[in-house]
């Protein structure tokens, strides 16, 4: 393994009071923490006190479907802020770090989104980002007048080209367009704007945009898609990738293919920044660490870990099926083809009931636990072994999770040298190391 | 404050980085790049809080506000912030002031704009108002796929589905449903979901919305209609209503045309404030505040002042016109019955040149004068029910702002017009409005 120069990007994943299902039973979270701006907020601050790039704030436009008593045992799909006003919040309260929110291309307009992160790159001084994505369940759908979730390859489709028209929106005036000037009365140069007048298979958007060039040029794209069309979406316009493979394997040859893609788009493929999930649970020796993973799976009742399989399944009703049979045959997910095959992989390797994945799902079996070392032995790893440019650090409960990772394993990190420890820059482009896009021509 | 029944004076500001005057940016004491700075605005929210504001105002256009660039690049409207956004991020930098903003209902989403308003609720501890607007701005139909703006009647049939559907989605949960049992497990109580399961001739939405119902139970709804299809609308929805008045009569009579309208809804009229809009200039003496006044007028470039004309009487062309002539004979067959034809013969009548009846338009409501001066116009309005309160735009900014703050609420407040602390905490506590029930919603939506 050839070591690499360079350091870490990270990335906070908020989802308030955590991303595991029953963190809002803990006794230590805030049970309303997806809308108590002071938790949010204590959240965005410890995350900028140990210099991560951003936070991030996922989204879906709708509440997936499942069964009422299911529903009504979980947080985050009920009861959170809008991403958007939230990070504009965010901003205010904080000086730093990175604000990175999803919004969905299939249910939005491209002029809306242009304009709010533009508003929100100059509100908080060059610090947005845009997490593009297509969305995933048949609950979003039905808020926005249809009966069914757009088909994938529709859905990627108009993806592009949404992003097409709000970076074009994004360019309506050059850097220096606004002149404001008292003395001659001229305000912005006309010369200096420019009409999108777009029109194409999905949208007709005759810009300009009502506000000048975002201080980033472009707020950072992130995209998430792990499906050929995502993939290739994500090679073509993304600045950063999430994904959310924990096999170290897989993940090298995503990273691998990935960079090659970029570079067959014309891409420098160092400007383009993968970074997995990693969900983590930390403390000063190894079973403290477990102890504190199994006081919070033991909060989940067993009908959300099985509606939640079944969620990332697809959605599909998998009570017709013996829990101690194997997977059944289901139809492809019309979701996140990716979860659905991954799930898969893993019953088909390592021989898995229905039963057993549900265990994996309860047990939270994608968080990595361990010693301050011992996490970032694991970083190291991954990123050494061009597996990741970096992380997007998942926190199963907050701010329990969040604080142990900043107290203990981001001084291991910055010891090792592999993260810094002050920001150098003041915006999310400067904390990951991206070129500021000049106007398209 | 001691009768909490009695009627009180309430105040808004619209804020507007670059003033409320068409050339307020090119004073030499205003800040011409404040449109896109967030800590001038975060400056201003906390100067208009400090003099006990109701709430502050961001109007919006979902364009850039007019295609002429010769006068649009000379004015402030070119930039502004994204309104949610803004008001977001100024609920962090404020504690009392109420968050409201302009949302269309004729290109946008319902589902999304009852989220952002509720969000913004939740964010800013129950502060936050929605004007509802139906557009104004024709170019806005172009950013949105349309080759034409909505027609005015079709724009307000779905403003009402529009308005329906978000109240529904804020009421997608009771008050208490949302129990967060850390011991049961339940998080809300299933009983007390309501998911709307809209389908209209506008719009399919099931819902729920994906957010505990707001603070307020519903965000305060401002409105300012002010054709009779926008008034109806206003009176049955609008919760504060803007309104251009200039005079104390007309004010008055649309005063009372609200008021009645309301009523008639079966609507308590008290729960309708009517807001006309101001624009004070305070100074020592009358002459010095119409001399600020003066001195801004002459900031206005020709070809701002013949956009203004063209903007307020519509439909002619006034580019090869001199400024200081009169206006050019308007062709019969391109008039309407309107307010058009007023103006049309005040600028006769007076003889006015284009250049004057521009100053006239950019001045709207100003009113230049002494504290005592303004604090009597104001009185005078309240007490005489042409005004619950006013919308009041600054000329530029930030001076005529803590003029006014520093200068003429103190009076408001001797007079016992004014507040001297907040009320409660929630806008809709400091207006004196009721917060609504889950229960209500649904029974007028039955028709029960
Ligand atoms: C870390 C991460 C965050 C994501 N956030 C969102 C989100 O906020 N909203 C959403 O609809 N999808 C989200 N997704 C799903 C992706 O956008 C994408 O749909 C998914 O990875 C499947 O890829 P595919 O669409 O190419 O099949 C996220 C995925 C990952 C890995
Ligand atoms: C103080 C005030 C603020 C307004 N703000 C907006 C706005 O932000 N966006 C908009 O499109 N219209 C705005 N309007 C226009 C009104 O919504 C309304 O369309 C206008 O008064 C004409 O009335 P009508 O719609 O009944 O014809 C505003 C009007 C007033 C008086």
């Amino acid at each position: 393994m050839t070591r690499r120069t360079g350091q870490l990007h990270l990335n906070a994943f908020l989802k308030p009071p955590g991303e595991y299902l029953a963190a809002w039973r803990h006794p230590d979270t805030a049970a309303d923490a997806g809308v108590n701006i002071r938790e949010v907020l204590s959240f965005a601050r410890t995350a900028e006190r140990a210099t991560f790039d951003a936070v991030f704030l996922a989204d879906l436009v709708g509440v997936p479907f499942a069964s009422e008593d299911v529903l009504s045992r979980v947080s985050v799909v009920n009861d959170s802020f809008e991403p958007t006003t939230l990070l504009a919040a965010l901003a205010a309260g904080t000086s730093r770090i990175g604000l990175i929110a999803t919004a969905s291309t299939s249910y939005n307009e491209p002029y809306h989104v242009a304009r709010t992160f533009a508003s929100l790159d100059h509100i908080s001084g060059g610090r947005a980002g845009w997490n593009v994505v297509t969305s995933l369940n048949d609950g979003e759908a039905q808020n926005f007048g249809l009966d069914a979730h757009l088909d994938h390859a529709t859905r990627y489709d108009r993806a592009e080209e949404f992003h097409d028209v709000v970076t074009g929106l994004w360019d309506s005036f050059e850097d220096d367009a606004f002149r404001h000037d008292q003395a001659s009365g001229v305000y912005f140069d006309p010369a200096k704007l420019r009409a999108l007048n777009h029109e194409g298979k999905h949208l007709k958007v005759a810009g300009p945009l009502n506000i000048a060039r975002p201080p980033q040029g472009h707020p950072i794209v992130v995209q998430a898609g792990a499906s050929e069309a995502g993939k290739n979406l994500a090679s073509r316009i993304a600045d950063v990738i999430f994904s959310g493979i924990n096999d170290l394997g897989r993940a090298q040859e995503f990273y691998a293919e990935i960079k090659e893609r970029a570079a067959a788009h014309g891409r420098d493929p160092d400007h383009l920044k993968v970074l997995p999930a990693l969900s983590v649970v930390t403390a000063p020796t190894e079973s403290e660490a477990r102890d504190k993973l199994a006081r919070l799976t033991e909060l989940l009742p067993p009908q959300v870990a099985l509606a939640d399989l079944s969620y990332w399944l697809g959605g599909f009703d998998l009570s017709p099926y013996p829990l101690d049979g194997p997977l059944p045959e289901l139809p492809v997910s019309n979701q996140s083809q990716t979860a659905q095959q991954q799930i898969y992989e893993n019953a088909r390797r390592d021989h898995l009931t229905i039963r057993d994945l549900v265990h994996r799902v309860a047990n939270d079996d994608r968080t990595v636990t361990g010693t301050p070392q011992q996490i970032a032995d694991h970083i190291e790893e991954w990123f050494h072994g061009r597996a990741a440019d970096g992380f997007n650090v998942v926190f199963p409960y907050l701010p329990g999770t969040l604080d142990d990772f900043a107290d203990l394993v981001i001084p291991e990190l910055r010891r090792r040298g592999l993260f810094r420890t002050h920001y150098t820059g003041t915006t999310l482009r400067d904390h990951l190391g991206l070129p500021r896009p000049s106007r398209r021509a | 404050m001691t009768d909490p029944t009695a009627r009180r004076l309430t105040l808004g500001a619209l804020v507007q980085g670059s003033g409320g005057h068409i050339a307020g940016w090119r004073h030499p004491d205003a800040r011409p790049d404040g449109q896109l700075d967030f800590a001038f605005h975060a400056d201003l929210a906390r100067t208009l809080e400090r003099g006990r504001f109701d709430a502050l105002f961001v109007a919006d256009v979902v364009a850039l506000w007019g295609h002429q660039l010769d006068s649009l690049s000379r004015t402030g409207r070119a930039e502004h912030f994204e309104p949610l956004t803004l008001l977001a991020a100024l609920s962090l930098v404020t504690e009392h002031i109420g968050l409201a903003a302009t949302a269309t209902t004729t290109y946008n989403h319902p589902f999304h704009i009852a989220r952002k308003f509720a969000s913004l609720d939740h964010i800013s501890g129950g502060r936050a108002g929605w004007n509802v607007v139906t557009s104004v701005v024709p170019l806005e139909a172009a950013n949105f796929g349309y080759d034409r703006h909505l027609e005015h009647e079709l724009r307000y049939h779905r403003a009402d589905e529009f308005v329906q559907v978000v109240k529904a989605l804020w009421d997608s949960f009771d008050d208490e449903a949302v129990v967060r049992d850390k011991a049961t497990g339940r998080y809300y109580d299933p009983t007390g979901l309501h998911t709307p399961h809209h389908r209209g001739e506008h719009f399919a939405v099931r819902g729920p919305l994906n957010i505990s119902r707001p603070p307020q139970g519903h965000p305060v709804v401002f409105q300012a209609g002010s054709s009779e299809t926008g008034r109806e609308f206003a009176a049955r929805h609008g919760e504060v209503l803007f309104t251009t008045q200039h005079e104390l009569g007309a004010a008055q009579a649309f005063y009372a045309d609200i008021k009645a309208r309301a009523a008639a809804h079966g609507r308590d009229p008290a729960h309708v404030l009517v807001w006309p809009g101001l624009s004070p200039l305070v100074a020592a003496t009358e002459t010095e505040a119409r001399r600020r006044l003066t001195e801004l007028q002459d900031l206005i470039h020709d070809d701002v002042a013949r956009r203004l004309v063209q903007d307020n009487i519509g439909d002619l062309d006034l580019s090869d016109h001199p400024v200081d002539g009169p206006l050019p004979d308007i062709p019969e067959t391109n008039r309407s019955k309107s307010r058009r034809d007023l103006l049309l013969k005040l600028a006769h009548d007076e003889k006015l040149t284009i250049r004057q009846l521009a100053h006239r338009f950019a001045a709207g409501s100003a009113v230049a004068g002494t504290p005592e001066q303004i604090a009597d116009h104001i009185e005078t309005w309240f007490r005489s029910y042409a005004a619950d309160g006013f919308n009041i735009s600054f000329p530029y900014l930030p001076g005529p702002a803590e003029d006014f703050v520093d200068q003429v609420v103190p009076l408001l407040q001797q007079r016992g017009l004014l507040r001297t602390e907040y009320e409660g905490t929630t806008l809709r506590e400091n207006l004196g409005l009721p917060r609504p029930a889950v229960r209500d919603r649904h029974l007028q939506e039955t028709g029960r």
